[in-house]
């Protein structure tokens, strides 16, 4: 029992810092358990696989908490998510006016804590956009410089290959700038 | 631009989390001394962390899109083995008995798929016995009865969506009417018109014409459960069989309804005519759908449809008709008596005229 706890936590630690062997043995474990309950509750094959890999975000967020990470059951947690996310898109689907959730046929209050989770995931997207679309007001060479470093992990080298720059610090250099402008461009329009 | 350098490149050892000691220490010191910089410095850890969140998520969403499509490729490996050739002799032999079990195996399926053929006509022709048996619950009311105007006439039941005017009951009760009246719970009349309707499912929504009239005091206490309930649920329902208003109870006995209708309930409850257009309520208060038929086979078998084909209705009004629906149940919480109590203000018999 303690083992397995324990090999549960060195997953989720591994799936905390993105590395595949660790999330794709949390994937397979419980892929067959969720997927199946959502499509006996009215979800197709691709509802379902689509709600579980945004579960699977969501544990991964979580999951850079140290302190989640060290009291959480991986299973439990999952399957809890995708349901709140299932239900939410159920009454997305069915949305009718006047209509609201009906709680008489719900017994676990406790599990709305789950729901925090899932709202912080939402507001982080949302925050995310902002920050892309800002991205792409940017324009070349700067979104293609930005998006080669953070979103695709390139060191400076590669980047300064990449882009033609004579070498690593000019490429650098470049990046401050880039990052400057789109400050500028990011909190002016949060700022509205 | 040196400036601007400094900032980035001390926020991204900052985030990073490898500055040295000291030069952290006099970051410290400025950043309480020197408020703009302070703000200008935390605009750019923040935007600096934002950019690696995302990017992590970004390459963790990836590398999930690709398991997933990776898990669904390893189903079907094609591989080719090649025949040797002295296997021939047996692979011949086995394929001599893989046609003559198949040819066999076809000819078996075939022969019972007739007799599969005939069972089937039979079962259809009972259900065509228990179309004919499924009676509409309308009674016929005598020219005798003391009513606004007396041709033939039918009535049923009806319930309140909102409390000023809007109900519904079922099509047929409806159905080909020259004018509607509906008795509330004090015995006044009221006319009432056809808003719209939804032959298949059977369900119609009245609305009452003066403008004034309110069931009840307050809003429905009842709300209209969009999901379906689960066999073996208690339910009740009020209606008028008669003149005054009837209580019944009882469960659901199949999630579909009759013919395996989906928007139906099957249930265990008695119902007369007259009960038509009655809502059917959880043990909580919620109305979860509206008896519409019953067989008339065996004693007590009722027909419902599910309340989500009302929402399915609201929804298709058009945009003129104001409808809203209660927002909370108000039900839960009282005894069976005094939610009967409640409801009886917003459950009507509904009369129909025609020539």
């Amino acid at each position: 029992m303690n083992t397995e706890l324990n090999i549960e936590r060195d997953l989720l630690d591994g799936l905390a810092r993105g590395e595949r062997l660790a999330t794709e043995q949390i994937y397979t474990r419980h892929y067959p358990t969720i997927t199946k309950w959502i499509q006996n509750n009215g979800g197709t094959e691709p509802d379902a696989a689509d709600i579980y890999q945004e579960s699977m975000l969501i544990l991964y967020e979580k999951a850079q908490q140290e302190e989640f990470r060290l009291s959480c059951k991986v299973g439990t947690y999952l399957f809890s998510i995708s349901k709140h996310l299932w239900y939410k898109r159920l009454q997305q689907l069915q949305k009718q006016p006047g209509t609201l959730a009906d709680h008489s046929g719900d017994e676990s209050r406790k599990e709305w804590a789950y729901e925090d989770d899932i709202s912080a995931h939402k507001e982080r997207e949302a925050y995310y956009t902002q920050l892309n679309l800002a991205l792409e007001q940017l324009g070349e060479p700067c979104r293609s410089l930005l998006q080669a470093f953070y979103h695709n992990d390139k060191s400076m080298q590669e980047i300064a290959a990449d882009f033609g720059y004579t070498n690593p610090d000019n490429a650098k250099t470049q990046k401050y700038k880039c990052l400057t402008r789109l400050k500028k461009i990011f909190y002016g329009v949060q700022a509205k | 631009m040196s400036v601007d350098n400094n900032i980035w490149l001390s926020a991204e050892a900052y985030v990073a989390g490898n500055m040295p000691e000291a030069e952290l220490a006099a970051l410290r010191e400025r950043l309480s001394a020197d408020a703009v910089f302070a703000a200008e410095f935390h605009e750019s850890v923040n935007l600096i962390r934002a950019l690696d969140n995302n990017g992590a998520q970004k390459r963790f969403s990836a590398m999930l899109q690709d398991i997933s499509s990776t898990r669904a490729g390893k189903a079907t490996p094609a591989r080719t083995i090649p025949l040797k050739a002295h296997y021939w002799r047996t692979g011949a032999v086995a394929a001599g008995i893989a046609l003559l079990t198949s040819l066999t195996t076809l000819w078996v399926v075939q022969h019972n798929n007739k007799r599969i053929a005939s069972q089937y006509s039979l079962l259809r022709r009972d259900l065509e016995k228990y179309k004919r048996s499924q009676n509409q619950l309308i009674t016929n009311i005598q020219k005798e009865t003391t009513t606004p105007a007396a041709e033939a006439s039918y009535t049923g039941t009806g319930f309140a969506l909102t409390n000023d005017g809007y109900l519904v009951t079922n099509y047929h009760v409806t159905e080909g009417a020259d004018s509607v009246y509906i008795q509330n719970a004090e015995g006044k009349y009221y006319k009432a018109f056809v808003v719209n309707y939804d032959q298949q499912n059977d369900v119609a929504i009245l609305k009452v014409e003066d403008k004034r009239f309110r069931f009840g005091k307050g809003e429905v206490p009842y709300l209209l459960a969009p999901n379906k309930r689960k066999i073996g649920a208690r339910v009740y329902s009020l209606g008028f069989p008669e003149d005054a208003i009837v209580y019944n109870e009882g469960y659901i006995s199949s999630k579909n309804g009759y013919q395996g209708d989906s928007m139906q309930y099957k249930m265990q409850i008695e119902s007369r005519p007259g009960q038509s257009g009655a809502p059917v309520l959880d043990a909580t208060g919620n109305v979860i759908a509206i008896i519409t038929g019953k067989e008339s086979e065996s004693e007590g078998t009722t027909y419902a449809v599910s309340s989500k084909a009302v929402l399915q209705l609201i929804h298709t009004l058009p945009k003129g008709n104001n409808v809203k629906l209660a927002k909370a149940n108000k039900l839960g919480k009282l005894t069976l008596e005094q939610q009967i109590e409640r409801l009886e203000q917003y459950t009507c018999s509904v009369s129909v005229y025609k020539k």
